[in-house]
């Protein structure tokens, strides 16, 4: 297997272009799913400029291998921000997290990578370079590539650059936590008093939840809010979890008592977003064979009420329309040459 | 901007068609039932063309469906028949979205209009896609919720229209458009299956179909269902108009309020003809000026009290004339009522105008107002802007008198080069009435020969046989499987079995 770096889109272009050759395309490889062996991997790591920003408009075009945490500081110096907060900011391209639908709390306010990307470049298969979306915050016209690319595992084309609408930095922020509390009333709570939470998220190592919830903007907001709930003991934003097995699942915010039921067998931290209906969990547990065990027991679980789970590369069954989903991958990626065995193509 | 119908003439296209033979409508009737099964030439005209009333086609056939199976049925009988489908919603569609194919079965989906399930706890509503925009709000909004997209047809406007076009309206700066607030759909496809994508519990394994279904504009399927988002309202709006001595200062202070971190719900710019249409349509006291704006902020009420104090503290500083504030709900009301009857108020100015729809970067507003009056007159037209400022979501009106010979012509390529000047500017050629029929013609100019072809194959994904809406925003035929370059007719093509896509 070879690996490249091309410097520019239209070296990645010419290497797919050659075709015949089954690919990987490799960013910062914080989500990358395991699976078989390639002929080609394509890295994105030089692929790492900021081709264009405009703070007035608020939108910036970057190529595949910049980092979010490189892109942050240059919006950053604007007073702006992507909206999008996935771990391992140093390490995770925008390419990457397009190609993952990677998120995190932040989700809870301003949606996911598909909310935020506005145009996209992408190499096909074959070669062809082709764009979808634009530079402007709104567009309709022809169909919405961008949003085809979020969460394609790198199965439908390069995506080789990638256009999002940024969002000011917020003046103050604050975060909250109901030790013990349940995710659900919460979530009630903050909807009967007309409260905004930018993040929530409620987190479980054992037998409860904390649920975090962060407040952001300008000061009189923020503090307005923070006063709303004086119960919840102010503290700091939990540190990111780690763990080997990264498990991603949804399920209905109402159904957050049977996710926390059909995980527990996992032993496993789970965080929660539970406004969103999604989630991780992180198992430490050492027997392969019971955590695969317990992942597919969680799956049946979480699938008997219309949610899903993917562990590590395991995706579960396809979706019932899946037909459909299948002639997209075939349309465009007719040699089946792009990622093979990592997504449920 | 005449109806071009890409790849074969209207009177081909007419030839082709010609009425549908009874025993084929009668097969119509026995699935929708005789009374919505519409095949008698008065009949039909109802159903001619949708908001762009300039074109017109008749359809060959229209079935008023009330069921997912029904649709099914359509689809099938209409695929063994050889007849392209155009699907319609309400019909208010700008950009000729639902404007029959000649001797088409049009399926009417005003009839499915129940809302079938709201859940608050998952903030989700499942409504077939007949139901009204506006409705979805006013089934929600005594228990304090309402559905954000707003276009400004949502009183008449149908959500599986608003699906097809992905429609926006004045809300969508801060809240974003029908895609964001779209979880899920039903949806027949052209051989007559139905699947179903994505869905209440969000990112389960697969493409993001919804994504693009939404804004795909009744070219891949027909949506029977639909799950869409739902919002708690916001504690508090604050609202205030502001007068300003031109389009630039007005243009600088939209700048400078979203510079300072502020994300406004809504920034509506109006110039002097588009005030004095509002004013004469509904009574609003707004004084002539040449430039005014219309503003919300929204969400807590703190928050609210801060932002919109130094929003109009920063419209002062850019220029404004004058700055007013709603005393009451009522007055908000009216300021809104509006803005968002200017589209029609305008037709009290003018005997007949175009209404425009395109994108630029926030920060060319000012330059490219200024363009498009020199364009006005270089071709002796008057042009009313109105529109999002907050996104630069321009709809710059292009005034005419049909009655004066030329001047219809004029009109349409003045509007054509309104769309360039967006696109030298880096824009759109439309950021929420969509392509449809009327700016097919423009997407070669916006895109690459290549970025079409990538997007038919998605096309060709969902519809290989391009039976739904033909001849809508691609600007040339292509059947699937064909490679780009010569045109070559395919033998289904010849055999009449499929039409150009």
């Amino acid at each position: 297997m070879a690996r490249v770096t091309p410097g520019s889109v239209d070296e990645a272009q010419a290497l797919l272009a050659e075709g015949g050759r089954r690919v990987l395309f490799v960013g910062g490889g914080t989500a990358m799913p395991p699976g078989p062996s390639v002929d080609l991997e394509v890295a994105t790591s030089s692929l790492n400029r900021v081709v264009e920003y405009a703070p007035a408009d608020q939108v910036v075009t970057v190529e595949c291998g910049v980092t979010l945490a490189q892109l942050q500081q240059e919006l950053g110096k604007h007073g702006q921000r992507l909206a999008l907060d996935p771990p391992q900011p140093e390490k995770a391209t925008l390419g990457g997290i397009v190609a993952s639908n990677s998120f995190g709390p932040l989700r809870t306010r301003f949606g996911s990578v598909r909310d935020l990307i506005i145009g996209v470049s992408i190499v096909r298969a074959d070669g062809t370079r082709a764009k979808g979306g634009g530079k402007v915050v709104k567009t309709v016209a022809g169909f919405d590539l961008p949003k085809l690319m979020c969460g394609s595992w790198g199965t439908l084309a390069f995506i080789a650059t990638a256009t999002f609408r940024v969002h000011p930095v917020p003046e103050q922020t604050v975060t909250l936590c109901a030790r013990g509390g349940d995710p659900l009333e919460l979530v009630r709570r903050v909807r009967g008093r007309q409260l905004e939470p930018a993040a929530m998220m409620a987190v479980r190592e054992g037998t409860s939840w904390d649920v975090y919830l962060r407040f952001e903007g300008f000061g009189a907001g923020v503090r307005a809010q923070r006063d709303k709930l004086r119960d919840l003991e102010e503290t700091d934003w939990p540190a990111p979890a780690a763990g080997p097995l990264r498990i991603r699942f949804g399920a209905l915010p109402s159904h957050v008592a049977q996710v926390a039921k059909a995980l527990a067998p996992l032993g496993a931290r789970i965080e929660w977003l539970p406004t969103v209906g999604v989630g991780f969990a992180y198992s430490a547990a050492a027997d392969a064979a019971a955590v695969q065990a317990a992942v597919q027991a969680a799956r049946r679980e979480l699938m008997a009420l219309g949610g899903w789970l993917v562990a590590d590369g395991d995706w579960g069954p396809p979706p019932t329309s899946w037909a459909v989903h299948r002639s997209v991958k075939e349309r465009l990626d007719p040699g089946g040459l792009l990622a093979p065995g990592r997504f449920l193509v | 901007m005449k109806q071009e119908t890409p790849g074969a003439t209207q009177a081909e296209l007419k030839q082709r068609a010609g009425p549908l033979p009874d025993p084929l409508v009668a097969r119509f009737a026995a699935v929708v039932g005789d009374a919505y099964c519409i095949h008698e030439a008065a009949q039909l005209r109802t159903y001619e063309s949708d908001g762009l009333a300039s074109f017109r086609v008749t359809p060959g056939v229209v079935v008023l469906p009330t069921t997912t199976e029904e649709v099914v049925a359509c689809v099938k009988l209409a695929r063994e028949a050889g007849l392209p489908i155009v699907a319609r919603g309400s019909g208010t569609g700008l950009s000729g979205g639902a404007l029959p194919v000649p001797g088409c079965v049009l399926i009417g989906l005003s009839r499915m209009r129940r809302i079938l399930e709201v859940d608050y706890d998952n903030a989700y509503i499942r409504v077939q896609p007949g139901v009204i925009n506006l409705d979805v709000s006013k089934h929600i909004g005594p228990q304090g919720w309402y559905y954000a997209p707003d276009p400004s047809s949502q009183s008449v406007c149908s959500i599986g229209g608003n699906v097809a076009e992905n429609s926006g309206g004045a809300h969508c700066l801060k809240y974003g458009f029908t895609v964001n607030h779209t979880l899920g759909m039903r949806m027949v496809l052209y051989d007559g299956t139905v699947a179903d994508i994505g869905g209440p519990v969000p990112d389960a394994p697969g493409y993001d179909l919804a994504g693009i279904i939404v804004g795909s504009e009744g070219l891949l399927g027909i949506v029977t269902e639909v799950v869409l988002r739902i919002l708690r309202k916001p504690e508090a709006t604050r609202t205030f108009f502001a007068t300003f001595p031109s389009n630039t200062e007005a243009a600088n202070a939209v700048s400078a309020i979203i510079a300072s971190g502020i994300v406004p719900a809504a920034i509506e710019m109006m110039d002097t003809l588009a005030i004095v249409a509002a004013k004469a349509a509904t009574g609003v006291d707004w004084p002539d000026v040449d430039s005014a704006l219309l503003m919300d902020v929204d969400g807590v009420t703190a928050e609210c009290e801060h932002t919109s104090t130094v929003a109009v503290e920063l419209a002062r500083k850019a220029g404004a004339l004058e700055i007013r504030v709603p005393r009451d709900a009522a007055e908000r009301e009216l300021m809104w009522k509006g803005r968002k009857s200017a589209f029609a108020a305008v037709g009290r100015i003018a005997r007949n105008y175009l209404v425009q729809d395109g994108v630029i970067p926030r920060s060319a507003i000012a330059k490219v107002l200024q363009e498009i009056a020199q364009l006005g007159e270089r071709f002796g037209l008057r042009v009313a802007n109105v529109f999002h400022a907050g996104d630069g979501n321009l709809h710059p009106l292009v005034l005419f008198d049909a009655r004066e010979p030329g001047e219809e012509k004029k009109a349409e390529e003045m509007s054509g080069e309104i769309l360039r000047i967006c696109l030298r500017h880096g824009g759109s050629i439309t950021g929420e009435h969509g392509v449809g029929a009327d700016k097919a013609q423009y997407m070669g100019e916006m895109f690459t020969e290549q970025d079409l072809e990538t997007m038919q194959l998605v096309r060709c994904a969902f519809d290989p046989a391009g039976s739904f809406n033909p001849g809508k925003v691609f600007p040339s035929p292509r059947l699937c499987g064909d490679k780009p370059g010569l045109y070559q007719p395919h033998p289904t093509e010849l055999s009449g079995e499929a039409w150009r896509a």
